[in-house]
């Protein structure tokens, strides 16, 4: 740690993911976790901020816990372009040296944080479920699903900096908001303009409704084991008669049962609910990251030694398909 | 890189230099002849600016002083009028002298003001600059508490 920070970097960087926002709310879980870290190495945490009229985001995240809040505001960055985004903070992350960099692992953060640690010449831990600080070393222990998900991999990065790393919406808590905080603003004289090679024509808002899944206090989820997308969308009635939200495996989404905003897990949503009913899925690592928040499991399988029942607070051996039916019907009745 | 540093609080802040501020104060607030102006910290549970001053025009002389958005002296017999989100004072002419404008976000406020302020030598002190102000001379652009209370 010593010696990283000896050779200038120092400091937790939090990229400022604010599309979306309200309902994506990741950027102020890492704020939340990034103090964590940076209490442990005796610095702060800095919430970089790109776009254009950004000043509410820079409160917000001040609110949040922010010791800084890194600005650069200019009418043209009011749409994201990768190209222009990583010119611009590979600059920033190069001038300022943070030892730790993180975003969340949004579409955004997916597409930008490779890209940016392959300029930076450093190593990127993504689609992380947990991060430490080794005692000993300092170095950031990132810890990601890996072989296709069998086991958690702590990862180092030794002699590369910043550490960077992707993490899921929903693996931290987000700390509660203060409007008493306050927090040091910084404005980089960065070199905004350049001749970019892709120019953006316009961009249309995703119409699907946001925020559902990762709010909802009910979900179910299906899986392949389902048989049928007939079978899956007994999900949707159960949904609507619960007032829950329905949620899917990668094989589901693959098979193209449900659209790809329901996917739950490593590479999609996590989520929190008071009850998260899992129907026809085996209980892959993949899948599992992303339901770990959830306060109580029922699984239902037709394999006892599926590894979703490891987890599960009730299970039920059975066919899904079948459970789910008798289950449609049940609450027909009553409601 | 350089880079300039400002501080910025959760509740409300002001556009100044293009920067966030909670509060900043510009020349000498007890001073009974200078010019001076103060847009004080509003504290969380408030949402309307704090405006205070002593303001000159162009050719020095004495225009009006103000405290809590209100004008206390009044010479030239400016106009104060309400606006949507703020206020706003013009000359006795009717050409605007000073804007006050707070936009309400969802969890803050950002009060934008406007205008062209000078010190009794007519020194420029204030002047719009995009859509907040830049000032000039001696002051303090980011106030980490509260200058004055009623």
């Amino acid at each position: 740690m010593k010696m990283m920070q000896d050779k200038g970097w120092k400091g937790v960087w939090v990229f400022g993911d604010y599309r979306n926002y309200f309902q994506n709310r990741v950027t102020l879980q890492l704020i939340s976790k990034g103090k964590e870290l940076a209490a442990q190495l005796g610095t702060e945490v800095t919430v970089l901020v790109l776009g254009s009229q950004v000043h509410p985001y820079a409160m917000e995240y001040t609110a949040h816990g922010a010791d800084a809040v890194m600005v650069v505001d200019h009418p043209s960055l009011e749409n994201y372009q990768v190209e222009t985004y990583v010119r611009i903070v590979s600059q920033l992350v190069e001038s300022f040296k943070p030892e730790i960099f993180l975003a969340g692992a949004t579409a955004f953060g997916r597409e930008f944080f490779p890209r940016l640690a392959k300029r930076l010449n450093t190593g990127l831990s993504a689609d992380c479920v947990a991060l430490e600080i080794d005692a000993e070393t300092g170095f950031l222990i990132q810890s990601t699903p890996a072989f296709g998900g069998e086991l958690l991999a702590d990862i180092l990065t030794p002699k590369h900096r910043p550490q960077m790393a992707t993490v899921h919406p929903g693996v931290f808590e987000e700390r509660s908001h203060d409007p008493q905080a306050t927090a040091r603003m910084v404005y980089p004289e960065v070199d905004i303009h350049a001749e970019e090679r892709v120019q953006l024509i316009r961009s249309k808002p995703d119409q699907s409704p946001k925020g559902g899944l990762e709010e909802a206090e009910l979900v179910l989820v299906g899986g392949k084991g389902l048989g049928s997308k007939e079978n899956f969308h007994m999900l949707f009635e159960l949904a609507r008669l619960l007032g829950g939200e329905v949620g899917a495996t990668r094989p589901v989404i693959l098979s193209g049962w449900t659209e790809e905003s329901r996917l739950l897990g490593q590479t999609g949503k996590s989520v929190k609910p008071k009850v998260l009913i899992t129907a026809g899925t085996s209980g892959a690592v993949q899948y599992t990251t992303g339901i770990q928040g959830a306060e109580t499991v029922i699984a239902i399988n037709r394999d006892p030694h599926a590894p979703i029942f490891k987890m599960a607070d009730l299970g039920l051996v059975g066919d899904a398909k079948t459970v789910l039916s008798l289950l449609l019907e049940k609450l027909r009745k009553r409601l | 890189m350089k880079f300039r540093e400002s501080l910025v609080s959760a509740h409300h802040n002001y556009l100044v230099n293009q920067m966030l501020s909670p509060g900043f104060l510009l020349g000498d607030l007890n001073s009974k002849e200078d010019f001076w102006f103060l847009a004080d910290i509003v504290p969380a549970g408030m949402n309307e600016p704090n405006i205070h001053g002593r303001i000159f025009d162009h050719h020095g002389h004495f225009v009006l002083e103000m405290g809590f958005n209100k004008i206390t002296e009044n010479p030239e017999g400016c106009v104060i009028e309400p606006l949507a989100g703020g206020f706003q004072i013009r000359h006795a002419g009717g050409e605007p002298l000073l804007r006050v404008h707070t936009v309400v976000f969802a969890n803050g406020y950002l009060t934008r003001i406007q205008g062209k302020l000078y010190d009794p030598e007519g020194k420029t002190r204030v002047e719009p600059l995009l859509d907040g102000i830049q000032v000039f001379g001696k002051g303090t652009l980011a106030l980490t508490r509260r200058q004055l209370f009623l």
